[in-house]
């Protein structure tokens, strides 16, 4: 049994597996991974082994609540967990399944502690300040990240935002598509939202609140199984909302839609 | 005349700019209403009927439409099929 620790966000979370480098294969060139750390308590402890189910099938999960365990199924994975999400065990097929599990119990993590939110999205800094892309499948989420070179990216696919009522922070996602963490900026504060629509001519205008929130809603990476976690998401949401800019964004596909967001 | 209650089982309710937005965690809806429809929402946390939330509503609004009373009626009904209210008993 081998254990390694990484740090996503503001938590440490300690890995073990009998093929650890299958388990943090995920964290892109280790730069999720710190060196062993005993002082410190990890907040999150998962167990990952190899060998369950089958190849992908579809995105639906089964949420099943008893005697103080949650699991979590797909036909690729299966997430077993306490009720606090302290300590878990993930039994997955394969790298992609590894990378949806760990996308859904960290998502139910930080839900759960009240931290914050992964929201579907590539997010990247432009002076200091961070810039989010959300928007439907094939929006042209991951083309905002390309093109915004050679801007800092905190993510391509899934974006982690710390949410508090003083302050809405950017943390560096391990949770990427194709564009790996460089590892050089940790967080960022977030200056905007940008709902994405692929476009012959660049044009942003803000939306009221209460559009954006109903927009980003079906973007939160989130499995519904109790009221009371959805009732934590809508405030955390909520709290983004008042205090962070939503646009529409219809841009062209190059880089000039920077000069309306700069 | 029947009367109505909110169905706070499962609803979640959040307000942007006089405008409402209630989530039903059973059924996984999202509605949005306006600043009138808020004002209704809140009362209907007690039992309330198409008469008292139209007095309700000509009371705290100087500007209403003659149609309130058939406003209040719709709104009702969208309201009960959204399972978001129940008739109160």
């Amino acid at each position: 049994m081998n254990k390694i620790h990484a740090l996503i966000g503001e938590h440490l979370i300690q890995i073990t597996s009998n093929n650890i480098e299958f388990a943090t294969s995920i964290f892109s060139e280790n730069e999720f991974l710190i060196p062993d750390n005993e002082l410190q308590l990890p907040h999150l402890m998962i167990h990952i082994e190899k060998g369950y189910g089958v190849p992908f099938v579809d995105y639906h999960i089964k949420v099943t609540k008893e005697k103080g365990k949650i699991h979590f199924q797909r036909a690729d994975y299966l997430i077993e967990t306490d009720e606090e999400y302290k300590v878990a065990t993930v039994y997955v097929y394969d790298q992609l399944a590894l990378k949806h599990a760990l996308t859904n119990l960290y998502s139910s993590y930080i839900v759960y502690h009240n931290w914050g939110l992964l929201i579907h999205s590539s997010c990247a800094i432009e002076d200091e300040r961070a810039h989010i892309f959300a928007g439907q499948s094939g929006a042209g989420k991951s083309t905002a990240a390309k093109l915004s070179h050679p801007r800092m990216l905190l993510s391509d696919e899934a974006t982690l935002v710390k949410i508090t009522p003083n302050e809405i922070t950017v943390f560096d996602s391990p949770f990427r598509s194709e564009i790996k963490s460089t590892g050089l900026i940790k967080s960022c504060s977030l200056a905007s939202v940008q709902l994405l629509h692929q476009s012959l001519e660049n044009n942003r205008v803000q939306i009221n609140k209460s559009d954006g929130f109903l927009q980003l809603m079906d973007k939160i990476f989130y499995w519904a199984h109790d009221p009371s976690e959805t009732k934590k998401v809508v405030k955390l949401l909520e709290t983004l909302i008042n205090k962070v800019p939503i646009y529409n964004l219809h841009f062209q596909k190059n880089n000039t839609f920077w000069e309306l967001i700069s | 005349m029947d009367k109505y209650i909110r169905n706070e089982q499962y609803d979640v309710t959040t307000n942007f700019d006089n405008e409402w937005i209630i989530l039903n965690t059973d059924k996984f809806t999202v509605t949005k209403i306006n600043d009138i429809g808020g004002y209704c929402w809140t009362l209907l946390k007690q039992p309330q009927s198409v008469h008292t939330l139209t007095q309700a509503i000509k009371q705290e609004y100087e500007e209403v439409n003659e149609s309130v009373e058939e406003d209040i009626h719709h709104f009702l009904s969208e309201l009960l099929t959204l399972n978001l209210i129940n008739y109160a008993s």
